[in-house]
C-alpha cells in the first residue's frame, strides 16, 4: 500500500519543562508533506525548527500528537524498528556535517550500509559510485579534516543516501558554508529532490534554499505561522 | 509502508572491530595510554608469578627454596585496580569525546547494543596489547631479579606448557580488566539519547 503523504504530523506538541517554566518548543503542528516535495522550515531561532527535525526524524519523542511516515505511527515502533526507520527511510543531514572523524570518505558513506546488513564489497562500490556523483569521486580517501567545509558536507549527502532512502531531513545544511558553497550544496540537494524524487524537508535561514522549494513553512513560537508556495 | 515491511539492523562482531580498529589507530595516543596502564599493572602482577615459577623451577631442579614475599600479591592487587580505575576514566573520557559520533551513529542505525560493542572491541584490542606488553615487562623484570641467584637462562628451563598457562592467563587477565573497566561507560554511551548527544558541541 502507499500513502499520499509520506510525512504526515498531527498536533504534534513538544514541551519541556524546567523547574516552574515550561518552554513550548513545539505547540500543536500539524502538516502533510507530499512524496517528492521539497519544503523548506523557515523561521526565527528558537521558533521550534530543529526541534521538528528531531522529532520527524525520530531522534526525540513527541510530548504530545503523532508523526506517521509511510502511514505508520513512529510512536508504536520499538528501538530495532526505529533504529531500522533511521537507518532505511531517511537520510539525516546536519549543520555542522558530523561526519565520522577517523574514517575516510568512503567508509562514512559505506557506514550506512553497514547498518542496512549489505555485504562490505557492495556497500564501498555504492558508496563510491555515490561519492562520483555528488563530484566527489577523487576525494574518496581523504579523512573530514583533510576536505574543504563544502567538500565535508557533499560526503554527508552522499552518506543520507546511502541506504535510498525516501525522506532526506537537513537542518540548516548550507548554515556552515560560504555563499558559493552553500549555493552548490543548494543545487545538488535539489537536483536530487527533482531527479530522484526524495522527499526534501529542510530547516534554514538560507533564502536562496527557500526560494528553490516547492513549499515554505514559516514557523514562530513552536506554531506554524503560514504556509506559503515556493 | 507497512509495519510488516520494517526490517532489522545489522552490525557483527567484524563489522565492530573494523570500526574499532580504525578508531584505535587514529586516536592513538589515547589507546595508548589504556594500553600502557594495563601493561603496567600486568608487568607488576606477571614479574611475580613468573619470579616465584622460576624459584620453582630452579628447587625442582636441586637448588635452595626460595619464593615471593606474600604481601607482594598485595601490591600487585592494588596495582591492577588502580589500572581498572584508570582505564575507565580514559574511557568516560573518550565517551565525552564522541557524543556526537555515538548520536550519528544511531541516526544511521546503531542499536544501544552495538554501541557497547564497538567499545568492547576497542577496549579487547587495548587488553590484549596491554597484555602483551606487560607480559614481557614482566618476564624481563623476572629474568633480571631472579638471575643472580637461579642463573638467566632460567625461563628456559621453566617447561614450555607451564610459561604458555602463564601467558594465556596474563593476557586473558589484561583482556578481563580492561573489558570489565569500559562496561560502564560503553552502557553510558549506549544510552544517549540521538538528540542529547547531537546537540553537544564540544
Ligand atoms: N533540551 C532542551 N531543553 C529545554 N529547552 C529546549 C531544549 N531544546 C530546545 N529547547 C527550546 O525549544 C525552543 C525551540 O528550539 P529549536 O532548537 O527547535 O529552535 P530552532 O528554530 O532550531 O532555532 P535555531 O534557528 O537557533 O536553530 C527554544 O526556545 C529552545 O530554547
Ligand atoms: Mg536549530
Amino acid at each position: 500500500m502507499s500513502y499520499d503523504y509520506v510525512i504526515e504530523l498531527r498536533d504534534l506538541n513538544r514541551h519541556y519543562t524546567m523547574g516552574e517554566e515550561t518552554v513550548k518548543a513545539l505547540d500543536g503542528v500539524n502538516l502533510e508533506i507530499k512524496r517528492g516535495e521539497y519544503v523548506s522550515i523557515v523561521g526565527p531561532s528558537g521558533s521550534g525548527k530543529t526541534t521538528l527535525f528531531n522529532l520527524i526524524g525520530g531522534l526525540d519523542k513527541p510530548t504530545g500528537g503523532s508523526v506517521f511516515i509511510d502511514g505508520v505511527d513512529i510512536a508504536q515502533l520499538d528501538a530495532y524498528e526505529l533504529a531500522w526507520l533511521r537507518c532505511r527511510k531517511i537520510g539525516y543531514i546536519f549543520q555542522s556535517f558530523n561526519l565520522i572523524q577517523v574514517l575516510t570518505a568512503l567508509e562514512n558513506v559505506a557506514l550506512p550500509t553497514v547498518f542496512a546488513g549489505v555485504p562490505r564489497e557492495e556497500g564501498l562500490r555504492k558508496a563510491q559510485h555515490i561519492l562520483e556523483s555528488v563530484g566527489l569521486g577523487t576525494r574518496v580517501h581523504h579523512r573530514p579534516s583533510e576536505l574543504s567545509a563544502g567538500q565535508q558536507q557533499r560526503v554527508a549527502i552522499a552518506r543520507a543516501l546511502a541506504n535510498d532512502p525516501s525522506i532526506i531531513l537537513a537542518d540548516e545544511p548550507t548554515g556552515n558554508l560560504d555563499l558559493n558553497t552553500g549555493m552548490e550544496i543548494i543545487d545538488l540537494l535539489h537536483g536530487l529532490n527533482k531527479t530522484k524524487g526524495l522527499t526534501l524537508v529542510a530547516a534554514t535561514h538560507d533564502l536562496k534554499m527557500i526560494k528553490a522549494s516547492d513549499r515554505i513553512v514559516w514557523m514562530r513560537d513552536g506554531q506554524i505561522e503560514r504556509i506559503e508556495r515556493g | 509502508m507497512a509495519r510488516e515491511s520494517i526490517g532489522r539492523v545489522h552490525f557483527s562482531l567484524g563489522d565492530a572491530a573494523r570500526l574499532g580498529y580504525d578508531h584505535i589507530k587514529r586516536r592513538w595516543s589515547r589507546a595508548a595510554i589504556n594500553i600502557a596502564s594495563i601493561a603496567l599493572g600486568l608487568s607488576f602482577y606477571a614479574t611475580l608469578v613468573l619470579s616465584d615459577t622460576f624459584y620453582g623451577t630452579y628447587e625442582r631442579l636441586g637448588g635452595s627454596q626460595l619464593s615471593v614475599e606474600s604481601y607482594q600479591y598485595w601490591l600487585v592487587g592494588v596495582a591492577l585496580v588502580v589500572s581498572v580505575v584508570g582505564i575507565t576514566n580514559a574511557m568516560l573520557i573518550a565517551v565525552y569525546e564522541r557524543y556526537k559520533e555515538i548520536g550519528t551513529m544511531k541516526c544511521l542505525g546503531a542499536l544501544d547494543r552495538h554501541i557497547i560493542l564497538l567499545f568492547l572491541v576497542e577496549s579487547s584490542f587495548q587488553g590484549l596489547a596491554g597484555g602483551l606488553a606487560g607480559f614481557l615487562l614482566g618476564l624481563a623484570a623476572a629474568v633480571a631479579s631472579t638471575g643472580f641467584t637461579t642463573g638467566f637462562d632460567i625461563a628456559l628451563k621453566v617447561p614450555p606448557l607451564q610459561m604458555l598457562t602463564l601467558f594465556t592467563g596474563s593476557v586473558a587477565l589484561a583482556l578481563t580488566l580492561s573489558m570489565t573497566a569500559t562496561l560502564y561507560p560503553a552502557w553510558r554511551a549506549s544510552k544517549l539519547r540521538p538528540v542529547e548527544a547531537l546537540r553537544y558541541e564540544l
